[in-house]
């Protein structure tokens, strides 16, 4: 069984900072966040340039080919609703440390996502939703088999998708936490691949709690069959708790120092 | 249609290291011998057992075959290289002992050196039952071999931050990293080995060892399990080749040292004792390890025609 999959989320559009870094072409701030969470020990980093509607056709290959000079051995996850933009960074996108994915395809108007993870024979995640939020996991599953069948059809085989049951916000939305962790479950069992959001979970939160509850819902969905997530990684306590996860799925061996590596 | 042979592919592989000049251990990316699967790397490799006193606590089968070189540490290594042909020579300070000979560790790395010079195969330097000694001596006897290559046997947890500095750090030699037939050791062993700044392919391993008989599954099934953690789930901390000292083991157990005198029934010590050597050096190979250290002359013999056959 592989190890659990980080995906590093702190190059987003969202952040003022990367933001303006994007706007301006200015590599540094985006090569800084990134080797934070290379340090601490993302796999993937996500790059997330919003819907960059104006220019990410140039805007996500600069930013991929900045990355990938620094850190060759990291691969990325190319974030944006941006078809176009999607395809440019893929196309200068090395592969070498490996494929890249992109985040996201849906059941909805961003299905046509699997079909150019398939042309470019690149990974995916799949979220399983339509139009907001699924209203409960029939509907999950539904989206779900829907974007299957789209991959089927497609060529792209099953483990080239992560498929997102989308993790939904404890702060409003409390009642709905055990649903989507037996979506993972249902997921998981037929035998697909899973990731999720993990920020979305303790979104509006205290600071000081985010990180706990990020960690323990991540702990519980690992246990329903988790693969990968989209987390912050430098939150220590999330980062621990994964190794640890996976140490009690036997995903690797037990040594005294396993939180070093 | 024709059968196609199903064949298991690992993630993993061991490292390739080099001691001495060119003699390389591991390599391979498949489980021991398993030519059918994949690349095996490189054969393993034998080495012969000598000390640097005169064996007296020996066998008397053992010591006739060596007595008139076992004086001279660099006579008993040609003398082996000559007739034997071993991969490489393991130096043994038993005199370094405290509860022996207390050789110090300036006088063991001026014999260290001698044999260095006098032979054509890499060195593997062992110590004695004294850990804090050994490390006062190994980084002598690493210091006067700087820049060699060669193998010391061994760092443990009480030792290794001192022969992991001069060993590897400091004079370019490389570290074995020794547990007790633990696993989870093991790999912190050589976790905390990697912390002090030594290259995974600047070490080697000793998972421990013992003769057939006497805990000997353990060590097998310890040697699997780094095994099969290395190449299934790719775990660079143990992908280190695994060295086994058989004949430190072997020797000493009642099957080997029992005279004929106190167990007549128990037929020939010799043919006892090399039974010991060989079973418990095969059944170490085929485990994973890279390299066996013997001592008796027809192990050796017996132990390199395995090898050839299972690599052919």
């Amino acid at each position: 069984m592989a190890r659990f999959l980080t995906i590093g989320e702190r190059i987003h559009v969202i952040s003022p900072t990367i933001r303006k870094a994007l706007e301006e072409r200015n590599p540094e701030p985006i090569i800084k966040r990134a080797r934070e969470q290379v340090e601490a020990g993302a796999h993937y980093l996500d790059v997330n340039i919003g819907p960059a509607d104006r220019d990410g056709e140039e805007l996500m290959p600069w930013v991929v080919k900045v990355l990938q000079e620094e850190f060759p051995d990291t691969p990325l996850c190319l974030d944006t609703a941006n078809m176009k933009a999607l395809e440019a960074g893929i196309k200068v996108y090395d592969r070498k440390p490996g494929k890249p994915i992109i985040n996201s395809a849906d059941a909805g108007a961003r299905i046509d996502m699997i079909n150019l993870a398939a042309e470019y024979d690149a990974m995916v995640i799949g979220l399983c939703a339509k139009d907001g939020i699924p209203r409960d996991n029939d509907e999950r599953i539904m989206y779900c088999t829907e974007i299957l069948e789209r991959a089927m059809e497609a060529g792209l085989s099953q483990e080239n998708i992560l498929f997102d049951p989308l993790f939904v916000v404890i702060k409003g939305m409390q009642d709905k936490q055990q649903e989507v962790l037996e979506a993972v479950r249902q997921i998981s069992e037929m035998g697909l691949y899973t990731t999720g959001g993990l920020s979305n979970v303790s979104n509006g939160c205290p600071r000081e709690l985010r990180g706990l509850i990020e960690a323990t819902f991540c702990a519980m969905a690992i246990q329903c069959g988790l693969t990968s997530a989209i987390i912050n990684p430098l939150d220590k306590l999330v980062m621990d708790v994964i190794k640890t996860a996976d140490l009690i799925k036997e995903r690797y061996l037990y040594a005294d120092s396993y939180l070093d590596l | 249609m024709a059968y196609k042979m199903p064949v298991q592919k690992y993630s993993g592989k061991i490292n390739e290291v080099t001691i001495g000049n060119g003699l390389k251990l591991g390599g391979e990316s498949v489980l021991p011998f398993y030519s059918f699967d994949g690349d095996i790397g490189n054969k393993p490799a034998i080495g012969m057992e000598i000390w640097d006193i005169y064996p007296e606590s020996w066998p008397k089968c053992l010591q006739e075959i060596f007595k008139d070189v076992a004086d001279d540490p660099a006579k008993w290594a040609n003398f082996c290289i000559y007739n034997y042909s071993p991969d490489f020579i393991c130096l043994k300070f038993e005199g370094a002992s405290p509860d022996g000979l207390d050789r110090s560790p300036e006088e063991c790395a001026e014999i260290a050196k001698k044999v260095a010079e006098s032979v054509s195969v890499p060195l593997v330097i062992a110590g004695c039952q004294s850990n804090e000694k050994n490390a006062k001596v190994f980084t002598k006897v690493a210091e006067a071999l700087a820049d060699k290559n060669f193998v010391f046997l061994s760092a443990v947890e009480s030792n290794y931050k001192e022969v992991g500095a001069a060993v590897g750090m400091a004079y370019g030699n490389i570290v074995a990293a020794e547990s007790s037939v633990d696993l989870n050791l093991a790999k912190q062993l050589n976790i905390l080995i990697t912390q002090l700044g030594i290259k995974p392919d600047r070490m080697v391993m000793d998972p421990g060892c013992s003769a057939v008989g006497y805990g000997f599954e353990y060590v097998v099934t310890t040697m699997d399990r780094i095994r099969l953690a290395a190449l299934q789930q790719n775990d660079t901390t143990l992908q280190v080749p695994m060295i086994l000292p058989v004949s430190f083991e072997t020797w000493k157990v009642k099957e080997s040292v029992a005279t004929e005198d106190d167990a007549p029934e128990w037929g020939s010590q010799e043919e006892r004792a090399v039974g010991m050597e060989i079973s418990t050096a095969v059944g170490v190979l085929g485990a994973g390890a890279n390299a066996v250290i013997l001592r008796h002359p027809r192990s050796v013999e017996v132990v390199r025609n395995f090898i050839n056959q299972m690599t052919e």
